[in-house]
């Protein structure tokens, strides 16, 4: 098979479908989507769904900002559920209450409007929590959650029907570049020839860019998550445990999602352990005395695909013509989707930037050692 | 039957025209179906829906078993009330709180 197209995109997650989103708005509809397995196999369907823009970075910051202002418009037109439902980190110890003003004030420098509230406050957002060791909180009133099939599956369906063509279970094995230029695809299925390719392969990403002889400092980190039974329901906001980093989310469809840390080494193949539902119940049952009866109905693992400053990969190749990359989004990829499907229909097109401190994620920040610096890590 | 009183899928309320409609729409594999209907996703986690739905997405269809991409089966078998997780394992070594 040899197929030609305008656009090749290898990866059809939520980043990948969001560029060929973005594109199709544009009038580019000759686009080919390539993927493994099936739509949104990778992350995207795994993911906690939160959506936040409140990090310590100006390129997080910005680039999430956008996102925020993209989801409503997203979801109203292709007829997913998204909701601004806020975040509460959940403080008990006085030192991370001081990290935290520091942080609310460089929220404030970038309009992001977090703020210090009670205990009682927060018992307010979250009726039933037990607030006996919590100094305090901190509310992000622009986080939400979205829901993550349908956001996915909705837009696909859309752009698809505008005539772009998905790929399944067809595998990219390297880009073929000539005169340092990207000019095709080889998949296990055939060659597919394009004017630009763009890879949105998540941890995929590595081994293909690899084999075409371009490197990448991705890691895929594990991580777990668990899901009980539907409840109706009961508190908005996400809620992080920040002594243990671990969150707690009632997703769209009424299910407590729960995600905790466990130890994992990079680049393994993650293993259920029932160790994980312990410290999971754990955790949350010291907030809310009904969640022990609670049913667990599911528990999963995915990764983080990591990069050395867990910030993503996003633009075009410095060296490489008419090679773009989208990956290595360490955890916060669904979130961020729309914007980046957005800057990148910009790049591929040649339009400013509607986020111009992007330019600051381009891979070759790490050849020259330009890593984005962030506050503090938190979530 | 009318497929709009059939239920295929009865922890998420799915009917037979919802299956049917959807595999029109282009949802030909169970991986796909269950995130778009909710399908295998409910308190049976599949045991009853997901085989139902093989069976009617091979015959509308004629594909084959492996094409259908059968979900993964995620622990536990059956949902299970939290407090049996309440006491600490015995090899408490791999958690980090």
């Amino acid at each position: 098979m040899v197929m030609k197209t305008r656009i090749a995109i290898i990866g059809a997650g939520i980043i990948g479908v969001m560029i060929a989103r973005f594109l199709v708005e544009k009038g580019v509809n000759d686009i080919v989507l390539i993927e493994k397995n099936y739509p949104g196999s990778g992350g995207s369907f795994r993911c906690a769904t939160g959506i936040r823009a409140s990090f310590t970075s100006p390129e997080h910051v910005e680039m999430m900002k956008r996102s925020i202002e993209l989801w409503p418009i997203l979801s109203e037109k292709h007829g997913f559920t998204y909701r601004r439902d806020g975040y509460i980190w959940l403080l008990s110890e006085e030192e991370h209450v001081e990290m935290f003003k520091k942080i609310v004030e460089f929220h404030h420098r970038y309009a992001v409007p977090t703020k210090i509230i009670t205990p009682e406050e927060i018992k307010e957002m979250v009726p039933t929590i037990n607030t006996e060791n919590l100094l305090a909180g901190v509310y992000d009133p622009l986080a939400g959650k979205a829901d993550c099939f349908r956001a996915l599956l909705n837009t696909l369906e859309y752009i698809k029907n505008k005539g772009a063509k998905v790929l399944t279970r067809t595998k990219a094995e390297k880009i073929i570049i000539k005169d340092s230029r990207a000019q095709a695809v080889e998949t296990n299925k055939g060659v597919i020839e394009a004017e630009k390719i763009i890879v949105a392969a998540g941890y995929g990403s590595k081994k293909i860019l690899k084999n075409s002889g371009v490197d990448i400092p991705l890691e895929n980190l594990p991580k777990h998550a668990l899901i009980t039974e539907a409840y109706k329901p009961l508190f908005k906001p996400l809620l992080i445990d920040w002594s243990t980093a671990s969150y707690i989310i009632q997703v769209l469809h009424g299910g407590f999602l729960i995600g905790a840390n466990m130890k994992e080494k990079p680049d393994t193949i993650p293993v259920n352990r029932i160790e994980y539902l312990y410290l999971a119940v754990k955790i949350w049952s010291k907030y809310f005395k009904w969640l022990p009866y609670t049913r667990i109905l599911r528990y999963w693992t995915g990764y983080y695909v990591m990069t050395p400053d867990h910030h993503p990969v996003i633009g075009p190749h410095s060296r490489i013509e008419n090679l773009y990359i989208a990956t290595g989004f360490s955890g916060h990829g669904f979130m961020m989707a729309p914007s980046v499907g957005e800057i990148m229909s910009q790049y591929i097109l040649g339009e400013k930037l509607s986020v111009p401190i992007a330019k600051n994620l381009k891979l070759e920040r790490f050849e020259k050692g330009k890593y984005v610096k962030e506050i503090a890590i938190f979530g | 039957m009318d497929p709009e009183k059939v239920i295929i899928c009865r922890c998420e309320n799915v009917t037979l025209k919802d299956l049917l409609d959807a595999i029109d729409k282009g949802y030909t594999d169970l991986e796909s179906l269950k995130r778009y209907l909710r399908i295998g996703m409910g308190p049976c986690q599949g045991k009853y829906c997901l085989i139902l739905a093989a069976s009617i997405l091979r015959r509308r269809l004629g594909k084959n078993y492996d094409e259908l991409l059968l979900p993964k089966n995620r622990p536990p078998l059956k949902p299970i009330e939290a407090y049996y997780f309440l006491k600490p394992p015995k090899e408490a070594k791999d958690l980090e709180v």
